[in-house]
């Protein structure tokens, strides 16, 4: 037994030095990428994954990852480890992996940390993007307010946090675009990733007479209960249209492959541009699903023609007059919201069921 | 008579350091209500355990309808027409009635029917007059109806012999009679119903013949109409023997006196009523009774673990009842209590940390809030040396002691600071006979040196060869007292039995 | 081996049995080694190098100062709150709630970091310290007072008061606590200066020093001291202790609090020594974690903090092998079979000691 603790300590002894010879000449870009969920979420996490792929295939880049990663200090931890291994560009692909991604950036100078934002902060060698995900919820909206049979449509949402106020506030403005008289009801989950309890959630909404479900949720499990249940859902994250080919009628996709391909681009040519980057409908960071053949052609056609004067920048969501839950005019008439405001979203539209954002 | 369904031919079965039954030879006739009857460890249960397949003789036959049978596991014993109902039930609570008799009948059928199957089991029941809905659930079942699904699980199997153990202990005075007749009728049917108990007017009333245990030897056979309960007490407990020499001592004046104590025991029930009682210095009161009659309650009450309802416990004249454990201890009073390894010691503790589970708090162990190890180990050397308790050392588990050193190791403890009053429960239940001896040398020192000892035991031997006076619990009373010098063994136990003499 | 030239043959000769430590020290390596030659094979079958695998297992736990570090931080909140559960369950009982006491702990100690404005950290620091004691305390006490005066199963209270105190932290850093400029997402500003606890070595903060120190207490409390023996004969049988006359109820209130404090603290180092904030998730579930970690060690104080440290190396190693590009699923079961040796190990060792002992008493008495 004693020779087998010799052994282990030698192996150990000997990996080390192995370990610091391993940093040799880079040609392929090391690319390293954190997720908050499992890859098998078919949703947020998913997605960065096919970004991942991209950058493999399209740059040959040597790419790496960790799946399920909390947001606390293990997120450091990891990048530490990358960064030790010579991953020193790295996507972190979480809102609340950023307060540790710049204290990791700080140590290390020669990384490039991006992040999700919206940022809280930034460091010359941190970056931050995000996309007008309301932008294409605003669409999904239209879809659904042409689709509702009973005029009442549920929305599975993640966390009441201002992206995800945003996105539900803009479906809304969607939805009554073409239907004033739809009743939009949410539900907030408060969990990113938690499939039965986003499939319950789902399912109260559908009790309550909801047959279309909405849903700001890393994985297809509201639309999966909206399919049992014989009724419609609107997809998020990814194309969630194979999990219920029956039920999706459409739903906005995160593409981040080509936006991960110019930066990892612009780091191999030795650049590298700090800042808190939005894409959306423009810049095809935000895009919608495959439309479900029973959509009518007018709303498909009215659709497109939104989304062109959404990505041209002629057409404004959020225009006054706008109203809160309680009545008390947010936005008044003729003003349209900043980038700044809509990113402080913390209160839902008048005519929105549902608990409010915060209690503060 | 007809020919015996079984016979029992020198059956022999041992545990290790008791010999339960040493050569018993039995025959068990159709139609008959035989009772086996004996002291608590007289080889009555153990001896219809190996009947019923759940222990196999260590020599000896046993033969059914004349064939020798090999009986390996209750469910042989059943097959062969064999059925035991035992003190605890062994029912699933949360089944019907029709599901806990059905329990492992085997059906070839997958589907159940329930419908059917009540029909059936309501169907038996009613042929043998017990009264029992087959549809309601067991956990909501009397003690007695409890019973009745027992014995109707052993009819369902169509069982030919029916043995029941001890079956009126856990009834109410109002469930005996039905059970009674019920007997009647199954056994009126042909079958042979064996009926184990230690209750003289109960065997009396309901057996057809009468068998006598002693210390696991057929001591004798009776007809009860040609029997008394004298003379069937005089079987159970056998003949005086001539005494040990014991050393005369003259009592001194009363160390412990109970007056009129009751006490609830285990679920509430009411275990000791009005006792009273007292103790002497320099004498030993031993209390007989059969197991379950109060004596674990009384010594409880005694040694404060159990509070007093009512009545009085005095130490030297002073009321101690409103007192705990552990400030009777600090004025004398010590107890060895019936189970040493789960409540006297602490099995996976060393010798040293038990020696001083009664003195932990004070100098030299406690010393502040402080606990001095050294002391502790001095101590159980002490222990050790003076009691001589063999250990490889004090900081052996005393899980790995045998029993006897365990008890030394307990008395050692509990005397070591000379009490005023030894309450001592049981003490050589389950020791050798040195060991016994030796706790017996111990109890006379004691007394010797004018500690009141009372002593609790199963053992009419042991009250005999140790106690001044011998006290018998009947029910939670004191049934009787006598000087052990004026008493018989047939007296004593006639008062256990609960009958007066 | 050589016995004595005069030894009679008719005596067996008797084998040589090592010593004791070398049986132990022998049985836990081996059964480390075991498990992973096993996951070697696992390694091996999917298509992965071992060698390499274990190489970056090792070294993301210990090789380097930054690795050292991680793993000893990581630690720190397995140890405090091992100590505590160590400490309830020496009692027998069986205190669940760690995760609920340290996120209870945390909230205390945040309370003071975020409203304690400019005052020095002379005055924060044990301030909030003493308060993540108390926070944790006061949590456990709830369980133990059911407990001891109602005879409410404490396995079932404590872990449902788990569910409650993260609820209560999300419903503070959703809202009343939550971080202006976040968006909304589920923190806290940060604690100003005056509240991080000081580091002792890179990222090792003060709170090792008070898991160290609570190891110290605890085996002092537990060896040395009369409510230690109490609480030991509490636990080993409530008949005995009844028997004894010791105030169980009262005892029962003060593990209970002790142990919650301990989870207290490990919660307030997390939030003022590393996080510098109160965030929903704040902890990976070092509470249940320490209740392993606990067993492993048999409950000795001195063994949860080593075994804290093996654990926690053990943890960052399996984000480490991820990054090595072993898929996760691998990476935990790894950890899972490294898991079940050890306590397979440490159960063969149980039985050796045991026949040991056996042996020894019969050696001296007769049967």
């Amino acid at each position: 037994m004693r020779r087998g603790i010799g052994v282990l300590v030698t192996v150990v002894v000997l990996s080390l030095l192995a370990g610091l010879g391993a940093n040799a000449a880079q040609a392929r870009p090391r690319v390293a990428f954190i997720y908050v969920g499992p890859i098998g979420d078919a949703g947020w996490t998913f997605q960065h994954d096919q970004a991942r792929r991209h950058l493999a295939a399209t740059l040959n880049a040597d790419t790496r990852y960790v799946e399920s990663v909390p947001e606390t200090a293990e997120v450091a931890r990891v990048m530490e480890q990358f960064i030790r291994q010579g991953y020193t560009t790295i996507f972190a692909t979480a809102f609340g992996y950023q307060n540790f991604g710049l204290e990791v950036a700080r140590r290390h100078p020669q990384a490039r940390i991006i992040g999700i934002g919206p940022a809280i902060g930034l460091a010359p060698n941190v970056k931050t993007i995000y996309g007008r995900i309301w932008e294409g919820r605003y669409l999904t909206g239209i879809v659904a307010g042409r689709m509702t049979r009973t005029n009442t449509i549920g929305f599975v949402a993640a966390h009441p946090i201002t992206t995800v106020v945003a996105g539900v506030n803009a479906f809304a403005l969607g939805v009554w675009s073409v239907n004033p008289n739809a009743r939009i009801r949410v539900v907030w989950t408060r969990t990113w990733y938690d499939p039965p309890k986003e499939k319950a959630a789902a399912k109260a909404l559908l009790d309550a007479g909801a047959d279309v479900v909405a849903q700001h949720q890393d994985t297809p499990s509201a639309l999966q209960a909206a399919a049992e249940a014989g009724k419609m859902g609107v997809g998020s994250e990814s194309n969630m249209q194979r999990f219920a080919p029956g039920a999706y009628l459409t739903g906005t996709i995160w593409d981040w492959r080509e936006v991960d391909a110019a930066i990892v681009r612009g780091i191999m040519a030795g650049q590298f541009t700090s800042e808190d980057y939005y894409g959306g409908l423009a810049d095809k960071m935000v895009t919608l699903g495959p439309m479900h053949a029973r959509v009518p052609a007018d709303t498909v056609r009215l659709v497109e023609q939104r989304r062109d004067e959404i990505a041209r920048g002629t057409f404004q969501i959020f225009r006054g007059p706008l109203a809160d839950q309680s009545g008390r005019e947010r936005l008044p008439a003729g003003k349209t919201m900043t980038l700044k405001e809509i990113l402080a979203f913390d209160w839902l539209l008048r005519g929105i069921e549902g608990q409010a954002p915060t209690s503060r | 008579m007809r020919p015996p369904l079984v016979e029992l031919r020198g059956i022999v079965k041992a545990f290790p350091g008791v010999v339960a039954n040493a050569g018993v030879d039995l025959t068990i006739a159709p139609g008959e209500v035989l009772a086996l009857l004996g002291e608590n460890g007289a080889g009555k249960s153990t001896l219809m355990q190996v009947l019923a397949g759940l222990y196999r003789p260590d020599a000896g036959t046993i033969l059914i309808d004349g064939a020798p049978a090999d009986l390996r596991s209750p469910g042989d014993a059943i097959a062969r027409g064999i059925g035991m109902v035992h003190q605890h039930f062994r029912l699933v609570e949360s089944f019907t009635v029709t599901e806990n008799v059905l329990l492992g009948q085997g059906e070839r059928r997958f589907l159940l029917r329930p419908a059917a199957d009540h029909a059936r089991v309501a169907r038996i029941a009613g042929a043998h007059g017990l009264t029992v809905e087959p549809r309601a659930v067991v956990r909501q079942l009397s003690v007695g109806e409890r019973q009745r699904v027992e014995i109707l699980k052993m009819l369902y199997r169509d069982a030919r012999v029916l043995v029941l153990d001890e079956p009126t202990a856990v009834l109410t005075p109002q469930e005996v009679a039905p059970l009674f007749a019920a007997i009647r009728r199954i056994a009126g049917q042909g079958r042979a119903v064996v009926f184990i108990s230690h209750k003289l007017d109960e065997v009396l009333a309901i057996a057809d013949r009468i068998v006598v245990l002693r210390a696991g030897r057929v001591a004798g056979e009776a007809q009860p109409a040609e029997t008394t309960p004298r003379a069937l007490a005089r079987l159970m407990v056998g003949h005086d023997v001539d005494r040990p020499p014991r050393p005369v001592a003259a009592p001194g004046a009363i160390v412990l006196e109970l007056r009129g104590v009751d006490a609830t025991g285990e679920g509430g029930r009411r275990a000791l009523h009005a006792v009273s009682l007292a103790v002497r210095a320099g004498e030993i009161v031993g209390v007989a009774g059969v197991a379950g009659n109060g004596q674990r309650e009384l010594a409880e009450v005694v040694a404060g673990l159990r509070p007093p309802e009512a009545g009085e416990i005095c130490l030297d004249g002073v009321g101690i009842g409103h007192l705990d454990s552990r400030a009777r201890w600090r004025l004398g009073i010590a107890y060895v209590p019936e189970d040493r390894l789960a409540e006297g010691l602490i099995a996976p503790f060393p010798l040293a940390e038990n020696a001083v589970l009664r003195d932990y708090a004070r100098p030299p162990v406690g010393r502040g809030p402080l606990f001095d190890r050294a002391a502790a180990r001095a101590r159980a050397a002490a222990i050790v040396e003076r009691f001589q308790v063999r250990a490889p050392h004090v900081d052996t588990p005393v899980r790995h002691l045998s029993g006897g050193n365990q008890q030394r190791l307990l008395v050692g403890r509990e005397t070591w600071r000379r009490p005023r009053v030894l309450v001592a429960m049981h003490p050589t239940r389950g020791l050798d006979v040195d060991a016994t001896a030796s706790v017996h040398r111990l109890l006379l020192s004691l007394r010797a040196e004018g500690v009141a000892v009372l002593l609790l035991s199963e053992s009419l031997d042991e009250l005999f060869a140790l106690a001044d006076r011998i006290a018998v619990l009947h029910r939670g009373r004191v049934a009787g007292e006598r000087p052990t010098a004026a008493a018989t063994r047939e007296e004593i136990g006639l008062l256990m039995a609960g009958a007066v003499p | 081996m050589s016995t004595g030239a005069a030894a009679p043959p008719l005596a067996r000769p008797a084998r040589a049995e090592p010593p004791a430590w070398v049986e132990a020290v022998g049985v836990r390596a081996g059964s480390i080694v075991a498990a992973f030659a096993v996951g070697a094979v696992f390694l091996a079958a999917t298509g992965h190098d071992p060698a390499h695998a274990y190489r970056e297992m090792a070294v993301g736990a210990f090789g380097s100062s930054f690795a050292v570090e991680q793993t000893l931080v990581k630690a720190i909140p397995l140890a405090l709150a091992g100590l505590g559960v160590a400490l309830a369950f020496t009692m027998g009982l069986w205190n669940v709630g760690a995760e609920g006491q340290l996120a209870v702990g945390a909230l205390a100690a945040s309370w003071l970091a975020l409203s304690a404005g400019g005052l020095p950290a002379a005055v924060v620091l044990p301030g909030l310290t003493l308060l993540g004691a108390l926070g944790g305390a006061a949590w456990a006490l709830v369980p133990a007072a059911l407990r001891a005066y109602a005879g409410v199963n404490e396995i079932i209270s404590t872990l449902m008061l788990n569910y409650v105190a993260l609820l209560w932290v999300d419903y503070l850093v959703f809202g009343a606590w939550a971080d202006p400029t976040a968006f909304s997402f589920p923190y806290s500003r940060r604690f100003p200066e005056a509240a991080h606890l000081p580091r002792l070595y890179g990222d090792v903060h003060a709170g090792a020093l008070a898991a160290l120190v609570a190891a110290a207490g605890l085996a002092l409390l537990l060896g040395r001291t009369r409510w230690g023996y109490e609480i030991r004969t509490i636990g080993a049988s409530q008949a005995a202790a009844r028997y004894a006359g010791i105030p169980v109820r009262r005892r029962i209130l003060l593990v209970m609090a002790t142990s919650g404090a301990l989870a207290g603290l490990a919660g307030a180092g997390e939030v003022s020594g590393v996080i510098h904030r109160i965030q929903q998730g704040l902890s990976p579930g070092y509470g249940f974690t320490a209740i392993i970690v606990a067993w492993v060690a048999q409950l000795r104080p001195w063994a949860v903090v080593l075994v804290a440290v093996l654990f926690a190396a053990l943890l960052n190693g399996g984000f480490v092998l991820q990054t090595a590009g072993v898929p996760a699923a691998i990476a935990y079961m790894l950890q899972a079979m490294i898991l079940t040796f050890v306590l397979a190990g440490e159960y063969l060792l149980r039985r050796l000691r045991r026949r040991r002992a056996v042996a020894a008493a019969r050696a001296l008495a007769p049967p």
